[in-house]
C-alpha cells in the first residue's frame, strides 16, 4: 500500500525543499538527455566505418626543391622505393588524402558542362589523382568492375592528355545513377569524360563533414607537384617503424627535397575531428557532474528530512509502522516529486532539443533519450534515497517517548 | 493480559551502565486502568516502553496475552502494536503536516483497513474527542489540549484493547489535564486497559490502580482505590 495521497498532501504543507529537488530534477533530465544524445551522434559519427583501414595507413608530404627531375617520373620511382621498404604493403603518390581534412571537390554530371551550364542530374564528390596502386594503399574493395591498367594511368607534367577513366565509391554511384546502371556509364569533371570502370563499397572523402562525406572518384592520373603529398600502407606492427626510416630513405634517394607532414591516417583525421573529440569530453564531464549533483541534492534532502522528522518517524513506527514502511514512505514521497521533475524535464528536453536543432543544427533530438534518460534519473534517484531511508527505518520507536 | 516477570533493562553507555529496571514484576487484567507514579528518572517511561515493545529488554520475561514478546520479529511486534496498543504521548507526537483526519487515519492506514472503514472510524473517534469539526485543521492550528485529544483519538481509531500513556497530561494545564482523564476514563469504561504515567498525584488518585516505580522497581505496595467509594484499600505487594 504506497500511501501517495497522505505523503503528497503532506508534501504540498511544506514544499519548498520538494520544489527545489524538483527542479533540480528536471534540469538534469532536459540536459542529461539532450547532452546524451549529442554524445551519442558524436560518438556515431567518430566511430563510423570510413572503408580505410586507418591504423595500417599513413601519409606524409614531399617538397621538392630540385629542379633538375621530371617530378612525376621522380614520383614513380619514389613509390617504387617505398614499396621495398620492409612492412610496406604498397604506396602511392595522391593528390589528396582521406579523411585528412583538406582535399578536391567539384560536382560531377552525366553530361558535360557546357556553355549554357550543365544539362541533366550532377553531384557533388571529392575526387583524387593516383595510379593502379591507389585502391590497394588505401585498403578498400573494389566490389564491381576492375582496377586501373597501367595504360590508363597518365603519367604528365602537363594536361596534354587526359585521363578517361575513373573509379567511384558506391554511394556515389547510387547518387548519380540511382537505376542502378552506373558501372560503364560516363560522368564529366567539366568537360573531362571520365568512364566508370570500378566501383568501391565504401571510401570516404576527406572530409567526414562534408555535405557528401562518402562520395569519392579516384582518377588514374600521376601529374606531381613541388609538394606531392604520398599515401603508404604497412602492417600495422610495423608501421611506426617504417614511418621513422621514411626522411632518410627519401633523402638517400634523392636529396634535393624534405619530407613534411608525416602522420598516420588515425592521426590527423583525430586531428580533424578535435573539436568534436573536446566537446564529447566535456559533455561527458558535465552530464556526470549533474547526475552527481542531483543524486546527491537527493541523498542530502533525504538524510535532512529524516533528521527534521526524527521524532515522527518514531511515532509512526510506534503507531505500527514496518521498518519497510518506512523505506517505502522516503521512496513514494521522492518517487512523486522525481515523477513530477522528470515529467516537467522532459518537456523541457523537447523545448531544449528544437532549439539546439534550429540554433546550432543539430540532428533532431530523438525522443527515446529522454525516456531512456528519465529512467535513469527515476534510478538514481530512487538509489540515492534508499541509504538515509534505511537509517530512518533503524530509528527506534522509542523516541516517541524519548524526545520532548 | 500483561505478564512481567522478572524485566531486566540496562541501557550501556561509553562510560555509565545504568539500570533503568532490575527484577521488574507486574501482572495486569483486562480492563484494568492503572496509574503509574514515581519519582523522575526511576523507570516509569523505561517500563510503558517495554510494555508497549518500542523498546527491547534485556532480561526476563514479557508476556502479552500470552504471546512471549522478546521471540517476536521486529516486523510482528510492529503489527501487535498497530493493533492491539494505543500510545499517548506528553508531546503529542502528531504529525504537523497532517491534518487531524489525516493524522488518526495514519494507524489505520499501516493496518490496512480500507477507506470508507477509515472514515467511519475516523469520524467517529474525532466525535468522541469532541474535534469532528476540525478534521481538516493542522496541528499547530490547536491548543495543547485539543492537540492531546486529537493524538487520544489516533491512539481509540484502531480500537486497541490496550492503551499505553506517559504523562499524557504533562503539557497542559489542569482544566484541560480533567478533560483528558475524564476521556481515558470513560474509554476504560468501554473496556480498553490502560496504564498511564503521571506526576500529578490527584489525577493518580482518580484510577483504580496505583503502582509506584522506584529505582527500576516496583514499590513494595499497590494501592487499589474503589472509585465509587472514598476508602482506599492498601494492600501488600509480594510480602
Ligand atoms: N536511552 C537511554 N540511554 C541511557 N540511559 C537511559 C536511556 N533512557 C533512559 N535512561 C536512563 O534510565 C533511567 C530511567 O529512565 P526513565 O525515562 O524510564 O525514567 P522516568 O521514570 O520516565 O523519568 P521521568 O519521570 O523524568 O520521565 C534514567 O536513569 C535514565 O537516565
Ligand atoms: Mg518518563
Amino acid at each position: 500500500m504506497l500511501e501517495i495521497k497522505p505523503i503528497f498532501n503532506a508534501m504540498r504543507r511544506s514544499k519548498a525543499g520538494a520544489i527545489m529537488l524538483l527542479i533540480q530534477i528536471a534540469i538534469t533530465t532536459a540536459i542529461v538527455s539532450n547532452a546524451s544524445f549529442i554524445i551519442y551522434d558524436r560518438v556515431q559519427y567518430l566511430q563510423q566505418e570510413t572503408g580505410y583501414p586507418e591504423d595500417e595507413i599513413f601519409h606524409f608530404a614531399v617538397q621538392t626543391f630540385g629542379k633538375d627531375v621530371d617530378l612525376s617520373q621522380q614520383f614513380e620511382l619514389t613509390e617504387t622505393t617505398l614499396r621495398n621498404i620492409p612492412g610496406v604493403i604498397n604506396a602511392v603518390a595522391m593528390q589528396e588524402i582521406p579523411l585528412s581534412g583538406g582535399g578536391s571537390a567539384s560536382s560531377f554530371g552525366i553530361n558535360p558542362t557546357s556553355d549554357q551550364g550543365r544539362q541533366g542530374r550532377e553531384v557533388r564528390s571529392a575526387y583524387t589523382y593516383g595510379d593502379e596502386h591507389a585502391l590497394e594503399t588505401m585498403g578498400v574493395d573494389l566490389i564491381e568492375g576492375r582496377n586501373f591498367n597501367q595504360n590508363e594511368v597518365i603519367i604528365a607534367q602537363n594536361r596534354d592528355v587526359l585521363p578517361t577513366v575513373a573509379i567511384v565509391s558506391k554511394t556515389f554511384l547510387e547518387e548519380i545513377f540511382p537505376e542502378g546502371d552506373g558501372l560503364g556509364q560516363t560522368i564529366y569533371l567539366g568537360d573531362m569524360p571520365l568512364k566508370i570502370i570500378g566501383v568501391v563499397g565504401k571510401m570516404m572523402g576527406p572530409w567526414l563533414k562534408d555535405s557528401r562525406p562518402d562520395n569519392l572518384i579516384v582518377i588514374p592520373f600521376v601529374n606531381a607537384g613541388v609538394y606531392q603529398k604520398v599515401l603508404v600502407r604497412a602492417d600495422p606492427e610495423q608501421r611506426a617503424q617504417v614511418m621513422g626510416q621514411i626522411e632518410d630513405i627519401l633523402l638517400k634517394e634523392y636529396d634535393q627535397r624534405v619530407v613534411v607532414n608525416l602522420n598516420g591516417m588515425d592521426e590527423s583525421k583525430r586531428r580533424y575531428n578535435a573539436s568534436d573529440i573536446l566537446m564529447l569530453r566535456m559533455l561527458v564531464v558535465l552530464i556526470t557532474v549533474l547526475v552527481l549533483v542531483t543524486a546527491l541534492g537527493i541523498f542530502g534532502l533525504t538524510v535532512f528530512n529524516i533528521n527534521k522528522r526524527t521524532r515522527q518517524i518514531g511515532t509512526r513506527r510506534a503507531l505500527g509502522a514496518r521498518k519497510s514502511a518506512i523505506v517505502r514512505y522516503f521512496m513514494v514521497e521522492n518517487g512523486i516529486i522525481c515523477i513530477a521533475g522528470l515529467v516537467i524535464g522532459s518537456a523541457a528536453a523537447v523545448y531544449m532539443g528544437t532549439a539546439l536543432l534550429e540554433h546550432y543544427s543539430l540532428p533532431a533530438l530523438d525522443h527515446s533519450y529522454i525516456g531512456m534518460t528519465a529512467i535513469f534519473v527515476l534510478v538514481v534517484s530512487l538509489l540515492s534515497v534508499l541509504v538515509p531511508a534505511n537509517r530512518a527505518a533503524n530509528i527506534s520507536p522509542s523516541v516517541a517517548t524519548r524526545s520532548i | 493480559m500483561l505478564k512481567m516477570n522478572n524485566i531486566n533493562k540496562v541501557y550501556q553507555t561509553e562510560k555509565v551502565q545504568t539500570h533503568a529496571l532490575r527484577d521488574f514484576n507486574l501482572e495486569v487484567n483486562e480492563g484494568e486502568f492503572i496509574a503509574v507514579t514515581g519519582p523522575s528518572g526511576s523507570g516509569k517511561t523505561t517500563f510503558l516502553n517495554i510494555a508497549g515493545m518500542l523498546e527491547p529488554y534485556t532480561g526476563g520475561q514479557y508476556l502479552l496475552d500470552d504471546v512471549d514478546v522478546g521471540t517476536l520479529s521486529d516486523n510482528k511486534r510492529a503489527d501487535l502494536r498497530n493493533q492491539k496498543i494505543g500510545f499517548i504521548f506528553q508531546g503529542f507526537n502528531l504529525i504537523p503536516d497532517l491534518n487531524l483526519y489525516e493524522n488518526v487515519e495514519v494507524p489505520l492506514r499501516y493496518r490496512g483497513i480500507k477507506s470508507a472503514e477509515r472514515r467511519r472510524r475516523i469520524e467517529d473517534c474525532l466525535e468522541k474527542v469532541g474535534l469532528a469539526s476540525r478534521a481538516k485543521h493542522l496541528p499547530q492550528q490547536l491548543s495543547g489540549g485539543q492537540q492531546q485529544r486529537v493524538a487520544i483519538a489516533r491512539a481509540l481509531a484502531g480500537e486497541p484493547r490496550f492503551l499505553l500513556a506517559d504523562e499524557p497530561t504533562g503539557n497542559l494545564d489542569s482544566l484541560m489535564a480533567r478533560q483528558v482523564m475524564e476521556l481515558l476514563e470513560q474509554i476504560n469504561r468501554e473496556g480498553a486497559t490502560i496504564i498511564m504515567v503521571t506526576h500529578d498525584s490527584e489525577l493518580a488518585r482518580r484510577a483504580p490502580r496505583n503502582i509506584q516505580v522506584v529505582d527500576g522497581q516496583l514499590a513494595d505496595f499497590t494501592l487499589y482505590q474503589n472509585r465509587s467509594a472514598d476508602s482506599v484499600v492498601e494492600l501488600a505487594s509480594g510480602a
